[in-house]
């Protein structure tokens, strides 16, 4: 194990498949008017095929806000929450946190999506919400899971050196159970990312509205241009997630 | 070791207990529409009963609370048929409200269900979670406790029939029949094909280190994309197939309907239960397939009694996993013409219809909550090693 | 000096520990052994108060523990457990510098307090400091954890089991430096074990615990001689019980001086344990043995008889 800080180009380079799939994403959003030819190739009959409801790049800054806010405060709500039933105080409530957010699981995003709409209204907080509520509930699970797996001499170890519980807390517990909560935000943004699209049929204005659009009016190119678009953005994020993962063992 | 007193005062029951008398006192229980079109007028208990009577009707849930501060099994036990006495009531109190505030001479008028029926029956049922929990009762309870309140439900249907989501239904009850099969048989092919499909790919993956690596690269690939982006993705190709080869669009593949969707569903579901069958054929303990082959038995008496059986679990956990997803998936593919229950949920959405959107979302909800708990119970069946390691996301 | 006067635990309707009293002298090394589930480590646990006792009183030099906080009660007691509980996320030297650092030492001062325990427990800094727990062999992690629990030089040391997951040679090694470490420190320590040749090897006093009482307390000797009941003999090994204590009684304590006699050719040290002389006497034949020191000079002569205690007029 060389503990050598890595220089800022090596550390670059671990950073290189999240920075392609970054660039491709960028340069097709901002660049797909240059594409029209070969999307016009695709679907002949139409006019229109290039997406121009809105540009693609503010639709991809829609997604990302969407998606964005919600998983931070997913992220905070939910590690919160599963910290809070985890302490003394809360632990009356961790069994039922616990079942529910296994349980949660199985709810299908779509449904979530769709019953919050009733309950919330059209726009982009209810989808904010929605998405919110649908995320929590990985992260709830994993934060679980990651705080209970520690290894019970070490907790006990904490405590018997006289560390207090706020110290356990940042200095051993969340340290250690990181790697189960990661992959439990990485879920969560995921679906979220995933889910957020759906949005576009209650009329979220985001990289889902070129394909709803397209499926509409019988346009594939815009179909295309969403379907690609979105699935970069996934696997940018989830790339950059999967470098942020230690690969352990 | 715990450190429990030997009766700690449960804050859950009364939290939650509290939390429903307050959606019970603030929060509209239904509302009174006179037809489809128009918005509905939003009655809380308080107005359809008077505050009196309203408050009155909080006794039972402020009963719960009381029961659960210096809990014993007695006590709790009491609370659970309280509050499953509770979720019985609602339907009544749905109907009572709808003979209230609904006028005879109005047949088009509709009953919608308000946030407090909702959160009410949220909350209740998280109760009965929470006191199941307690009681630490026996697994098949989880099947019984439901009994009653569908028959409950049941039992008020006569008096509920002005309610949105029944009128929804009764308009469209043949295409609700045609949407669920459709949904159960796009589910079910998808699952079914990925068995098979997934557990050839693993036995070719556990001899082949270079194509383990390949499989599960490109399935996690295909996880990451989203279902929307891959039901588009996939439209653009078939298209083009089908308008290419007449035998194809012969057989009902084009770009949009059930093709496309089947395609996506079944890249989905590969990864789950392709990772699932591999882990369990390459988990089993060396020691016990050690000992099997120690006493003598051949390779296909080793695969079909010690093997097979300890991977099974594993195996079915994967089937469990897929089953889910499929559901919620099929949803979605409701979009791009594949039929199921989605459709209702987007013709909803674009009628702004909740009701409908409800008749599409519910059956979903349901279905997947039986799916995972029957597989889950099955898996459990099956293992009896240890209680189900609990599947966290890796 | 810690003090345990009719100490009681109760979980819920079960009584863990009843009134049982103790006292450990300064730099006295006390064991509890006994069957798992009697107690022990529950009293351990309510010294350093990560369990609060719920009856009786315990004193640490004369002060009732409940005056202190908890928490910095723990951190002037060394606390050392049988699954080390080093923090898998930190190097050694972290995981030594805890204490000291909850102490708020300044930095220097922890770094050499670290680079001096490592020393002390056979750690070349070089080699280790850098290292993580999951790269340390069990006896190495178990020394780091010694060393952790020495961090902030307490007086009192509470030991669970510490040598409990190791194979018998490296326990015995760490036994062996444990008692050369406390011959050095004179740490006041409480040792918990179910291993009753490391309780008789280690402690100055023994305390035999049996569903949530202390059966009796004693030196090793006087529990081996005369154990309080059929439970304490045979805890203590039933008709081995003379091998044990042979093997906690130096030969040196029980020869005679140099007498006129040709002295046998079988020798034995003068600081090895009778059990060890009776082991050279069988595997000799002789049932006479030559005692000498460090330079192999003969210091005295042990018979059979005398080695069993019988012959104390030959």
């Amino acid at each position: 194990m060389s503990d050598r800080a890595p220089t800022a180009a090596v550390r670059l380079a671990a950073w290189r498949g999240p920075l392609v799939w970054l660039a491709l994403l960028l340069a097709l959003a901002f660049g797909m008017p240059t594409l029209e030819p070969v999307l016009r190739g695709i679907e002949s009959d139409t006019r229109q095929v290039v997406y121009a409801q809105a540009g693609l790049p503010s639709l991809l800054a829609n997604h990302l806000l969407v998606v964005g806010v919600a998983s931070l405060l997913a992220v905070a709500l939910g590690v919160g929450a599963a910290v809070l039933v985890t302490r003394p105080a809360g632990r009356d409530f961790l069994p039922l946190v616990a079942q529910f957010a296994s349980m949660g699981q199985t709810f299908p995003p779509v449904a979530v999506l769709a019953l919050a709409v009733p309950v919330l209204g059209f726009g982009t907080w209810p989808i904010i919400v929605a998405l919110l509520l649908y995320g929590l509930l990985p992260i709830v699970r994993n934060t679980l899971a990651g705080l209970e797996g520690i290894d019970p001499g070490v907790q006990e170890a904490a405590r018997g050196m006289g560390m207090g519980g706020a110290q356990r807390l940042w200095q051993v517990e969340l340290p250690l159970a990181a790697p189960v909560i990661l992959a439990g935000i990485r879920t969560s943004v995921t679906v979220n990312i995933a889910t957020a699209a759906l949005g576009a049929t209650v009329g979220a204005s985001n990289l889902g509205a070129p394909i709803i659009s397209g499926i509409v009016n019988g346009n594939t190119a815009y179909v295309l241009q969403g379907a690609v678009l979105i699935g970069l953005l996934a696997l940018t994020v989830d790339s950059a997630f999967a470098r942020l993962t230690p690969a352990r063992g | 070791m715990t450190r429990r007193d030997a009766l700690p005062v449960n804050r859950v029951v009364p939290a939650l207990s509290l939390a429903a008398a307050a959606a019970w006192l603030a929060l509209a229980s239904v509302s009174v529409a006179p037809n489809r079109i128009v918005p509905g007028t939003a009655y809380a208990a308080s107005e359809l009963l008077g505050w009196p009577l309203a408050g009155v009707a909080c006794l039972p849930l402020l009963g719960l609370a009381a029961l659960a501060w210096r809990p014993h099994r007695g006590r709790l036990r009491l609370a659970l048929a309280l509050n499953l006495l509770l979720l019985m009531a609602l339907p009544a109190w749905v109907a009572l409200a709808g003979a209230l505030r609904l006028d005879p001479d109005q047949p088009q008028a509709r009953l919608g269900l308000g946030p407090a029926v909702w959160l009410l029956l949220f909350c209740l049922v998280l109760l009965t979670i929470e006191l199941r929990t307690r009681l630490a009762l026996p697994a098949w309870s989880g099947w019984l406790l439901p009994v009653p309140i569908l028959g409950a439900w049941v039992l008020a249907a006569p008096w509920l029939g002005s309610l949105a989501l029944w009128q929804e239904y009764r308009g469209r009850s043949g295409q609700f029949a045609e949407a669920l099969l459709d949904h159960l048989l796009l589910v079910g092919s998808a699952v079914g094909a990925s068995l098979v499909l997934g557990a050839a790919i693993a036995l070719a993956m556990r001899r082949d280190a270079r194509l383990e690596r390949l499989g599960f690269t490109l399935l996690n690939f295909l996880q990451t994309i989203p279902s929307l982006a891959l039901f588009g993705l996939l439209l653009a190709p078939l298209a083009w197939l089908s308008a290419r080869l007449d035998w194809l669009a012969a057989l009902g593949v084009s770009g949009i309907g059930w093709a496309p969707a089947f395609l996506a569903l079944l890249g989905y579901s590969l990864l789950p239960m392709v990772r699932n069958t591999f882990v369990a054929l390459a988990e089993v303990d060396p020691g016990v397939l050690e000992s099997a082959r120690g006493m003598g038995m051949g390779p296909g008496q080793v695969f079909w009694q010690v093997r097979l059986p300890l991977a099974l679990p594993v195996v079915l956990e994967g089937v469990r996993i897929t089953t889910v997803q499929a559901i919620g998936l099929t949803a979605v593919a409701a979009l791009i013409g594949a039929g199921g229950l989605g459709t209702f949920i987007f013709q909803g959405l674009g009628q702004a219809a909740m009701d409908l959107v409800l008749l599409g979302a519910l059956p979903i909800l349901a279905m997947a909550l039986v799916a995972d708990a029957l597989l889950g119970a099955l898996t459990r069946r099956l293992d009896h090693r240890t209680a189900l390691r609990q599947g966290v996301t890796p | 000096m810690i003090e345990l006067l009719g100490v009681t635990k109760r979980f819920g309707e079960e009584t863990a520990v009843d009134a049982i009293s103790l006292t450990v002298e300064k730099g006295e090394l006390c064991a509890l052994v006994g069957t798992s589930g009697c107690g022990k480590s529950t009293t351990l646990r309510m010294i350093n108060r990560l369990i609060e006792h719920d009856g009786g009183e315990i004193h640490i030099d004369g002060q009732p523990i409940r005056e202190f906080d908890g928490r910095l009660l723990r951190r002037r007691i060394g606390y050392a457990i049988q699954s080390t509980g080093l923090f898998p996320h930190w190097t050694v030297a972290r995981n030594i510098g805890l204490v000291p650092r909850l102490l708020k030492w300044p930095k220097a001062r922890v770094r050499a307090r670290v680079e001096e325990l490592m020393a002390l427990l056979g750690l070349p800094v070089e080699q280790f400091a850098d290292k993580y727990p999951e790269q340390l062999s069990g006896g190495q992690a178990q020394r780091v954890g010694v060393a952790r629990a020495l961090a902030a030089d307490p007086d009192i040391l509470l030991m669970d089991e510490p040598f409990g997951a190791l194979d018998p040679i490296t326990r015995e090694t760490l036994q062996v430096e444990l008692r050369e470490l406390q011959a050095r420190l004179h740490k006041t320590i409480v040792f918990v074990t179910h291993d009753m040749d490391e309780a008789l090897a280690l402690a100055d006093r023994l305390a035999v615990m049996r569903a949530g009482r202390i059966v009796q307390q004693g030196t090793p000797l006087a529990l081996l001689r005369e154990p309080a009941d059929d439970f304490v003999a045979s805890l203590l090994g039933g008709d081995e019980r003379g091998l044990k204590e042979a093997a906690i009684t130096r030969v040196g304590e029980r020869m005679l001086p140099l007498s006129p006699r040709l002295l046998p050719q079988a020798r034995v040290h003068r600081d090895a344990t009778l059990r060890q002389a009776l082991s050279v006497m069988f595997r000799e034949h002789a049932d006479r043995l030559a005692v000498v020191d460090d330079e192999a000079m003969a210091v005295g002569e042990l018979s059979l008889r005398r080695l069993v205690g019988a012959g104390r007029d030959e």
